[in-house]
């Protein structure tokens, strides 16, 4: 039987600029696996990067997606992903009782919070067809693994801390997506479809589940909607959460894999 | 970030090697790299001690060009292991979007860059908008302190 103090792995890291962002893949292999045997599939992942950057584009008019916004470009004529991701949107409008929203607001869709994590989980499954034991992809703090990086031992990872960004105030044991949003994060997809104002009601609103489009989605309904947002992830199979309060509180549903709250520095850890 | 890619796999390298207890592996590094050298790093994990001197030093890297204006980054390391990042100087334009990016994105990054010696931790989650300008300048710091 293979234990862990035998086990030998290694890691590769990717930074990959796309998306207005830089998405890092770690990817963790066993001895016997070869880079040039992990490149296929971390080229296939980043491939779906740019893919998702190229149609999706809210800053490129000349996108699919902003063509179908215009009213340019027929939805039937438009790259089929376009209709599977707004279908995508629509499950996570209804999940999250219309608080994620990418139709809110005037000059078309927008569902660029749905689209990241959906990008980011695409290319998650692109490695996982690889040989690689396990990976951890993180798309500008939205994160999705599959595997474990050593036998018996989760992904291990930190929720930044909205009041004091050189900390964390979770440690979280991540089995697939985890994303976080939060009110210095003010795009169009923070604007509470209700009144039209980028008014969050929490410092921080994390989701884990097993897809991180649809965390992301919730992730943005949560900061927006508050507290009452926090019962209807609770119900969602799968889905759990964790939010820090305007005033610091925090909070968290039954099934959040916390490993831990902290006031970690990581400054000072060193 | 050919050459970032290099240093950060050296920085958790090294601090893999500080912290035993956490990880009980056997190193064992690729043997080819060369197919996607160009863009990849690759940082095998190793208890073995190090040799490096535990001097502290720090450097500040060039001024880069990212999204919303100018930065530079200034790294402090002991040894070869990072202490403290922070960004000394930042031009945003000034205006309220970019300035609410920068407020929590150089922290953001800071962890990233972080993170890599958390041998406990493998990411980090936290809305956040990263920017290559920020590796660039802080490669930039690392290699001006030859690590």
């Amino acid at each position: 039987m293979k234990t862990a103090t035998s086990e030998t792995i290694w890691t590769m890291r990717r930074e990959e600029e796309v998306m207005g962002t830089v998405v890092v893949l770690d990817l963790y292999a066993d001895a016997s696996v070869t880079s040039d045997a992990l490149a296929p599939s971390l080229r296939a992942a980043i491939h779906e990067l740019h893919e998702a950057d190229r149609i999706f584009s809210t800053y490129d008019p000349a996108s699919a997606l902003s063509r179908v916004s215009a009213g340019t470009l027929d939805l039937a004529n438009a790259p089929r992903v376009i209709s599977d991701v707004l279908e995508l949107c629509r499950d996570a409008r209804e999940l999250s009782d219309g608080w994620f929203n990418p139709w809110g607001l005037a000059g078309g869709v927008d569902p660029t919070g749905y689209v990241k994590g959906w990008a980011a989980q695409r290319a998650l499954e692109q490695l996982r067809a690889g040989p690689a034991r396990a990976a951890i992809v993180n798309a500008a703090g939205d994160l999705v693994c599959y595997g474990v990086p050593r036998t018996g031992e989760l992904f291990r990872v930190g929720i930044v801390d909205p009041f004091r960004p050189d900390s964390l105030v979770a440690l979280v044991d991540l089995r697939a997506a985890l994303a976080t949003s939060g009110t210095y994060e003010r795009g169009a997809h923070l604007i509470d479809p209700s009144t039209g104002r980028a008014d969050p009601r929490l410092a921080s609103a994390s989701v884990s589940g097993p897809d991180l489009g649809m965390c992301d989605a919730l992730a943005t309904a949560l900061s927006v909607a508050g507290e009452e947002m926090l019962a209807i992830i609770d119900s969602l199979a799968g889905y759990e959460a964790f939010i820090v309060g305007l005033d610091g509180t925090r909070r968290w549903t039954t099934g959040f894999a916390l490993a831990g709250v902290t006031d970690y520095n990581l400054t000072a850890a060193v | 970030m050919v050459v970032l890619g290099a240093v950060i796999g050296l920085v958790s390298m090294a601090s893999f090697r500080s912290t035993p207890a956490s990880l009980t592996l056997n190193t064992v590094a690729p043997t080819n790299t060369s197919a996607i050298a160009s863009t990849v790093s690759v940082a095998p994990m190793t208890t073995s001690p190090t040799t490096s001197p535990a001097t502290t030093r720090s450097a500040t890297g060039s001024t880069v060009n990212y999204n919303f204006g100018t930065l530079a980054v200034q790294v402090t390391v002991n040894g070869t292991k990072i202490t403290k990042i922070t960004v000394p100087s930042l031009n945003d334009g000034g205006n309220y979007r970019s300035q609410s990016i920068d407020a929590m994105a150089i922290p953001v990054l800071t962890h990233e860059a972080m993170t890599a010696q958390s041998a406990n931790i493998q990411s980090v989650s936290g809305a956040s908008y990263t920017s290559a300008g920020f590796t660039q300048s802080l490669q930039n710091a690392l290699t001006q302190l030859g690590i």
